[in-house]
């Protein structure tokens, strides 16, 4: 399991070479299970289109990077898996400073949309034929031309004042009425906003402002940080799976370096993976219950859930955000005297959530709130590459665990489940029953725990240059970071896709023509995570009409704030 | 003469004492229960007195001008101040003459109303939502009070709640009253607002519905006039289906009445902390089948049972 198979890489060469003929500049493998293409521009949407129809390669994201300071152009690279063969292939494609464009991919796969509008606002590449080419992350105050991941772009600019600058949003279609939700609203913890456009209580139809969370983390990456400061600011990219993100960026900097982990820290890896997982499910579980107001289910999984979160503070020292992971290995052991009481808590939260999970699949009126609502067919699923519960309750049986095996799950296969009906209900049994698998990973890798040192001696340097792609299967999907390693001890891209971003992309089509009341719980049964999502720029910004200030005035006092307390 | 006017004027002081004063308590106790069913240790009981409190003493703030918007909080909880000297609670009511049935429907139905139009005139989209959702749940409600109360009134027959009681007591449990009953409390539970009919003011989905731009001293009065609300109703519904015992001593029938309206709004606690939300259209298609059944109690009635 896990290895990749020679005979498909060989394929995949052929079929690229034989679509793109010449345009195919050079081909490596820097890695066992990652094949580059450099391919001409022109022929790029080709090259996509051979893989996603013929090899049914899911697209995962794009990377754009300023490598004007080193070849004198940018580059545009797609990233794709072939799951069951275990392959990444990276499609690059150089693009000249003085005609910064390349063809737009979204019509082959849909869901490149977002990741091709991104690289447009963040090194300043146009998707030529893009259908919806408008802002995705940068602020709707942000100056035009301004490309804050171009490298002669400082890390702290602040950009001039703007006044009156709303989010270019869709009007409603005619007879249709608008029903904002956020940027601020009750279920959402974090800001997003759609606007509803509904008919009565029917949906007919969705427009989504998002990215209001923006931190320049990977700007800070790039530019600040070293690689060992960098897990600890990937594990504040979010505040549910930091671990994920903070093994997934290490991972990719291991496998770029060649650094090989010890035994020991990838079983230490995996056990605290899975227990995030599993407080993360019963997180969610509670979240979904609140949306259709059944409180119950929130105090009860979130009661559950605390052991949990001791556990991990006995472990690592916090309940969140443990600063585990280090580039070559974890930076503390796991005690030996915990692993009665770690074994004894998992076993209390089995037995309640077995519990919870009876009395919810029991519940006529939960299942007449969730079952075929927010459906997200199996076609939709695979066009927009959504990834985790989601996909695998669409019948999209895809996990990064199984797919591209990292820490120690080659030893320590999950079984995963899926469904196929694609409906909110589907997706809670999806996630009830990883809940119990992560609580049986917890125990068989904990019995399973090898002896030995705990972090990789490295003793030189990270060489420049290298490319690494690493997978986590996050709770609510798979998180991917890729990493361009670079000189001055720091990487020179680091580019980071949290699975809502994925995700989220299939929200419109899953509230269509849906009630009102369904849309809240269709968005949490996908768990977004915004700020996992949106890590990219550095401005702050409030609008909303707000009765007793005037706009301009509320600005003000806004950026006073992000000024005195905001990056200095 | 104006000895049956003192008494009448201190039962109906007395009813509305209840309604007001007593009314934050039961909802301290059904958020107590709540807790405990959650595994909280929940506020103190008082805590609704300390709401209203805090609410009463704050800015009055308006989205919309006009003498009628502003006395909408106001008229809400007169009006189930009104519906409370309507309604038996532990005696006769105060207000009783034949046919005052009706007048009690009309009477409750005017909070579910008024809450409504607050909605349409906030100006806000969800309380919009909200007012319209308010709109459907009384249309598919009230019928289902309608036949509920009929019921006790075909068996009696008289249109008098004072008769209609009198009969239960003297004649005792039937298979009609129990139907009817049970349809009574399911529309209980839509009329005081509580899961799984929470649906017009759903605070996850539209933030609170008709309510969402009420603030300060006019939410205290509207939340005051729905708790005030939901304990009157329950007082009737022990009153016309389930008033035995009666001592026939004042005092005693005050206390059992007390305990029995007490044990319907634990039940309402309960079954509002087991049940998520249901969608307007399912809560409507809930309330037809319950409507039905009723009807099947009023078939009962004629044939006597």
């Amino acid at each position: 399991m896990g290895t990749t198979a020679p005979a498909v890489v060989g394929r995949v060469k052929e079929s690229v070479a034989a679509r793109c003929g010449g345009a195919v500049l050079s081909v490596t493998q820097p890695h066992a299970d990652t094949l580059r293409f450099a391919i001409e521009k022109a022929a790029m949407r080709a090259a996509v289109e051979e893989l996603v129809n013929k090899f049914q390669a899911r697209f995962i994201i794009s990377v754009g990077t300023d490598r004007r300071p080193l070849t004198g152009d940018f580059a545009i690279l797609h990233l794709f898996s072939l799951d069951r063969a275990h392959l990444y292939v990276l499609l690059e494609s150089p693009v000249p400073e003085h005609d910064p464009r390349i063809e737009s991919i979204t019509e082959v796969i849909p869901g490149a949309n977002w990741a091709e509008r991104e690289f447009r606002d963040a090194i300043g590449v146009d998707a030529d034929g893009h259908p919806d080419p408008r802002r995705l992350l940068l602020a709707d105050d942000w100056p035009e031309g301004m490309y804050p991941l171009r490298k002669d772009f400082p890390y702290n600019y602040q950009p001039p004042r703007a006044q009156n600058v709303r989010p270019q949003m869709g009007g409603p279609p005619s007879g249709a009425s608008v029903v904002p939700m956020g940027p601020f609203f009750p279920v959402l913890e974090e800001p997003s906003y759609w606007r509803l456009f509904v008919e009565g209580e029917t949906v007919v139809g969705c427009d989504t402002r998002l990215f209001y969370n923006h931190r320049g983390i990977e700007k800070l990456g790039d530019s600040v940080l070293t690689y060992n400061e960098i897990p600890y600011v990937a594990e504040r990219i979010c505040g549910i799976c930091g671990f994920i993100h903070s093994t997934c960026y290490c991972q990719a900097v291991e496998k770029a370096a060649g650094i090989e982990v010890p035994r020991r820290a990838r079983y230490i890896r995996t056990i605290l993976l899975e227990l995030e997982r599993i407080h993360s499910h019963l997180l969610w579980l509670g979240i979904a219950g609140h949306i259709i107001g059944f409180e119950t289910v929130l105090m009860q999984t979130w009661r559950i859930r605390e052991p949990v979160m001791w556990l991990c503070e006995e472990i690592s020292g916090n309940r969140k955000t443990y600063g585990m992971n280090t580039i070559g290995g974890v930076r503390r052991d796991l005690a030996e005297q915990i692993k009665p009481k770690l074994l004894e808590t998992i076993a209390a939260v089995e037995k309640e959530s077995i519990a919870v999970r009876d009395a919810i699949i029991g519940d006529a009126t939960l299942q007449a709130r969730t079952r075929r609502v927010g459906i997200l067919t199996h076609e939709w699923a695979t066009k927009i590459c959504v990834v985790g519960p989601p996909a695998r309750a669409s019948g999209v049986a895809i996990d990064a665990r199984i797919d591209h095996p990292y820490a120690a799950y080659d030893e320590v296969p999950p079984q995963i489940a899926t469904q196929e009906a694609g409906d909110t209900w589907a997706r809670v049994l999806v996630r009830v029953a990883e809940l119990l698998e992560s609580i049986r990973l917890v125990r068989v890798a904990l019995t399973a725990l090898p002896e030995g040192p705990i972090c990789a001696e490295i003793n030189e340097e990270i060489p420049p240059g290298r490319t690494g792609v690493s997978v986590v299967e996050a709770p609510r999907g798979e998180a991917i970071h890729f990493v361009l390693t670079g000189t001055d001890n720091r990487p020179y891209r680091w580019r980071v896709r949290a699975p809502t971003y994925p995700n989220l992309q299939a929200m419109p089509a899953m509230v269509a023509n849906a009630s009102i009341a369904d849309v809240p719980i269709t968005l949490g049964s996908l768990d977004p995570c915004f700020s996992c999502t949106e890590r990219l720029e550095t401005v702050d910004r409030k609008t909303r009409k707000i009765r007793v200030y005037s706009h301009a005035e509320l600005l003000e006092i806004s950026r006073g704030k992000a000024q005195t307390e905001g990056p200095r | 003469m104006t000895a049956w006017l003192i008494k009448t004027s201190l039962i109906c002081v007395l009813n509305v004492a209840v309604a007001l004063l007593l009314s934050p308590l039961a909802e301290g106790i059904m958020r107590k229960l709540r807790a405990a069913i959650h595994s909280r240790v929940g506020p103190p009981i008082t805590q609704p007195y300390w709401d209203l409190f805090k609410l009463l003493g704050k800015e009055d703030l308006r989205s919309t001008n006009g003498i009628v918007y502003a006395g909408m909080p106001a008229l809400t909880l007169s009006s189930v101040l009104l519906l409370a000297t309507l309604v038996p609670m532990g005696s006769a009511a105060p207000l009783a003459f034949a046919g005052d049935l009706i007048v009690v429907l009309y009477v409750a139905a005017m909070s579910s109303v008024l809450i409504m139009l607050v909605g349409f005139s906030s100006g806000s989209p969800y309380a919009f939502i909200g007012g319209s959702r308010e709109l459907m749940m009384v249309l598919c409600v009230e019928p289902v009070l309608v036949v509920a109360l009929s019921v006790g009134a075909f068996k009696a027959g008289t249109l008098a709640l004072g008769g209609i009681v009198n009969w239960q007591v003297q004649n005792g449990p039937s298979i009609s009253m129990a139907i009817s009953g049970v349809a009574f409390f399911l529309a209980l539970q839509a009329v005081a607002g509580k899961l799984p009919f929470d649906i017009a003011e759903a605070e996850q989905e539209i933030m609170g519905g008709s309510l969402v731009e009420q603030s300060g001293p006019r939410l205290a009065l509207f939340r005051w006039a729905l708790w005030a609300k939901q304990l009157v109703l329950a007082f009737l519904l022990v009153e016309v289906f389930f008033p035995w015992p009666r001592t026939g001593i004042f005092l005693v029938d005050l206390v059992v009445t007390a305990l029995k309206v007490l044990v319907v709004l634990v039940l309402v606690a309960v079954v509002d902390v087991v049940n998520p939300r249901l969608r307007i259209d399912q809560a409507m298609g809930f309330f037809m089948r319950v409507w039905v059944s009723s009807l099947a109690a009023l078939a009962f009635a004629l044939i006597g049972k």
